[in-house]
């Protein structure tokens, strides 16, 4: 009896055992992640639609000339971008009563997960959101410009200027740009006063913040600085090159970006070996403490644990809010120096961008809602630039009257960016690939801390990492 | 007559025949098997020997040197030994666990069935996202157990700071949900017959001596089973990794399968995923095969002889 069940036992446990590690392992496991956050995102959105649905059958009585048409649509971000999208979208489907738009969000890591799955299956969203890291999507992407020239997206109130940051070399209009951004350091103004620290400068140092951070966790018991957000990379690690030599001399990535922009690893070290020192010393999380953060609205900074974070300034006016809430007042500085009369690094570029999908059945429509997206002044009332400055000269004008005090602080801090020297080409971009080499840079600090290798050695590595990117 | 007639006509028979009776209600079975397991299985196969990556499409067929570079690429060793060290840990842990509470769940008591669902209980809802995430709560630095441990006036832990310490909290979670080894436990339990343990206590055997000398070796055989299941399923462990710590810090969680994962959708590797994936495979059945291979040394068979 024993042995006939064991049998059986065993000779199913091999087979299912085998089936399930070889396809198991790379299949199922990883699509059950997305899947799950899909299945939550129907349900909300079957919420949401419903009381909206009725309206839209009664609308489509009267303009029944007109297809129905289902255009997708995902983007990343914070829970008040989420909130104030959906309520756009809804704006939207309202004036256009023959459009339903189906939306997606996500954290920015999970996003990019699911737009490759989208990307092998051709099933990209309709209209999707894309940032410096385009050109590995470029495929992907379908040029506005027929409708730009058809007067589908209208850009008559968007400067040339603004047009080609979101414009490829070769003229293509790839999207456009949610809004101006730039790289700032958010702190905690009363954390600094507290623990005796002068406040930044617009040209303060790497060796003012590291001690600006040792100092406040000394008095405070506080992190002086937050941690390795989606930021850092490109606000720190990247723009420490930049900063050395003379302007425009060096950046991480060529403009070709088919190559390094550097050419000694080394000049990496002291940014690596701060990073790591902080971290050993407890002024800067350490990596289970940065598990915590999983978006800029619960970052150490915001939290009241930490008194400087590295953001994007269009995430600033919502954590400015959140704070002064609670009675604390946050500012912007600049991102710190190599040297205090050396370049800054930082310039202006574009947060984020809408594209249209090559997948698309309804290229036209979806444009039409990136046109509606960028220049009704409606439309922005609600999303306030939280995606960045807008680019739309009318939207502008509008939002700044109405600004808020987070708001004023931000558009106060991209003037004064805008005044920085700048070199006369730059590249903001990142190459297909990135993320390892991030991933392992961000390992390699670790590595540090825990002293199984040297600043040196990182640097090295890192580079090595980033050059394998172009063989 | 008309019933006759089709009784002996061809489709009839063939309807009835206990073959097709038999596919047919094996198909959907059969239809899953081959589109969800058998195809993908057979394309990872492929792709282990080319470049594709599902970003850019592209498809070039590399030979051996995906298996080639896995032995140089640094994450992938260190990955390698965190999954061996996993399982080295949490299978025996939680089969040890599992024996030892449907042992004790095998008393006469009408609370034995609440218990042993009470017990089974994790297992159903282990494997959850929802789970995991509670699980981050608890270890976190000012999550529950250091908040009991400092109002004890201990130092708090610092757990998934520490690349040393990170993995025991996922191990703990593994061992945790021991409800189906329990169950299979608990079955193998009652089959063994209660006239030996009458035997051995007229002999004046104690209660250590029965579990050792009856109650181990007649289990042995399903310990063997729950052996074989459980390290297949500890070498295939995701979600704790991928939820609660991502594989961090510095790559000291990074279990196999979340590295696949990585490799595959975050950095576009499929080619190489795919072939660790393979990779693998043969280390599983290798362990497999020696587990197997060791049973005749301690697993007990009442046929008594071979």
């Amino acid at each position: 009896m024993m042995k006939k069940f064991l049998a059986t036992l065993l000779s199913v446990s091999i087979v299912a055992g085998m089936i399930g590690c070889a396809g198991g392992s790379a299949q199922p496991a990883a699509t059950a992640e997305p899947a799950a956050e899909e299945a939550k995102e129907e349900v909300k959105e079957e919420q949401e639609a419903e009381p909206e649905e009725e309206e839209e059958e009664a609308a489509e009585a009267e303009e029944s000339s007109e297809e129905p048409i289902t255009l997708r649509m995902a983007w990343w971000g914070s829970q008040t971008r989420h909130d104030i999208t959906a309520e756009v979208i809804e704006m939207y489907e309202k004036e256009n009563p023959n459009v339903k738009i189906e939306y997606e969000f996500y954290d920015f890591d999970s996003y990019f997960t699911k737009l490759k799955t989208l990307v092998a299956s051709d099933q990209v969203w309709d209209i999707f959101q894309l940032g410096g890291n385009f050109p590995e999507y470029i495929d992907k992407i379908y040029y506005i410009n027929e409708f730009i020239d058809s007067g589908v997206v209208d850009t008559s109130k968007i400067s040339d200027a603004y047009l080609k940051i979101t414009q490829d070399t070769e003229g293509n209009q790839i999207g456009l740009s949610n809004g101006l951004n730039t790289y700032g350091i958010a702190y905690d103004v009363d954390m600094f006063k507290e623990a005796g620290v002068p406040l930044p400068t617009d040209t303060w140092t790497w060796d003012d913040f590291a001690d600006a951070a040792m100092k406040i966790h000394e008095h405070t018991g506080n992190f002086g600085s937050s941690g390795f957000t989606s930021s850092e990379f490109i606000a720190g690690c990247s723009t420490y090159i930049a900063q050395q030599g003379s302007v425009g001399e060096n950046s991480f990535f060529n403009l070709e970006l088919d190559g390094m922009g550097f050419e000694d690893a080394q000049m990496l070290t002291p940014y690596i070996e701060m990073r790591a020192n902080l971290i050993k010393e407890g002024a800067s999380p350490d990596a289970g403490a940065e598990m915590e953060i999983t978006d800029i609205e619960n970052d150490f900074l915001v939290t009241g644990e930490a008194a400087m974070t590295w953001v994007a300034v269009n995430q600033f006016p919502t954590i400015y809010d959140i704070c002064a809430e609670e009675g604390r007042t946050l500012a912007l500085a600049t991102v710190p120096r190599v040297k205090s009369d050396g370049p800054s690094g930082t310039v202006i570029q574009s947060s984020q961008m809408l594209c249209v999908s090559q997948d698309s059945q309804y290229k036209e429509e979806a444009a039409k809602f990136i046109s509606w997206f960028q220049n009704s002044v409606d439309c922005n009332n609600v999303l306030k630039g939280e995606r960045g400055i807008p680019i739309n000269d009318d939207v502008r004008t509008a939002l700044e009257a109405e600004a808020t005090d987070g708001q004023k602080e931000m558009y106060d801090y991209v003037s004064l960016v805008g005044t920085f020297e700048t070199p006369e080409k730059i590249n903001v971009l990142s190459p297909a690939g990135q993320d390892e080499v991030v991933d392992n840079y961000r390992n390699y600090i670790q590595q540090v801390v825990a002293g199984e290798i040297t600043a040196e050695e990182a640097a090295d590595k890192t580079y090595a990492d980033a050059e394998k990117l172009f063989e | 007559m008309t019933q006759k007639a089709e009784r002996t006509s061809g489709f009839y028979s063939f309807i009835n025949n206990t073959n097709t009776v038999g596919y047919v209600f094996a198909f959907p079975f059969i239809f899953g098997f081959i589109c969800f397991s058998f195809i993908p299985i057979v394309t990872s196969f492929y792709y282990s020997f080319t470049d594709y990556s599902m970003g850019s499409k592209t498809l070039t067929y590399v030979g051996f040197k995906n298996f080639i570079d896995l032995f140089s690429d640094e994450v992938f060793i260190k990955s390698l030994g965190i999954t061996l060290k996993y399982v080295l840990l949490s299978v025996p842990l939680k089969l040890a666990f599992a024996l030892l509470v449907a042992f004790v769940l095998t008393r006469k008591s009408s609370m034995v069935t609440l218990y042993r669902s009470l017990y089974y209980v994790p297992s159903l809802v282990g494997g959850s996202v929802a789970v995991a995430l509670v699980w981050k709560q608890l270890f976190a630095r000012k999550g529950l157990f250091n908040v009991v441990l400092s109002d004890m006036g201990l130092k708090t832990i610092n757990w998934f700071g520490d690349q040393k310490l990170a993995l025991y909290p996922l191990i703990l979670m593994t061992v945790w949900q021991f409800g189906s080894s329990m169950i299979i436990f608990a079955a193998g339990l009652k089959e063994i017959p209660s006239t030996y343990y009458e035997a051995a206590r007229i002999d004046g055997a104690n209660g250590r001596q029965t579990f050792f000398k009856i109650t181990l070796p007649c289990l042995s055989p399903i310990i063997l089973y729950n052996l074989v299941m459980q390290t297949i399923q500890a070498f295939m462990s995701f979600t704790q990794a991928f939820v609660i710590t991502q594989g961090g810090p510095n790559n000291g969680t990074l279990l196999y399968a979340l590295n696949v994962y990585n490799q595959a959708f975050k950095y576009n590797h499929m080619g190489y995923a795919c072939a660790m994936s393979w990779f693998m495979l043969v280390v599983m059945s290798i362990i497999t095969l020696v587990i197997f291979k060791s049973s005749k040394f301690w697993v007990f068979s009442e046929g008594g002889d071979e």
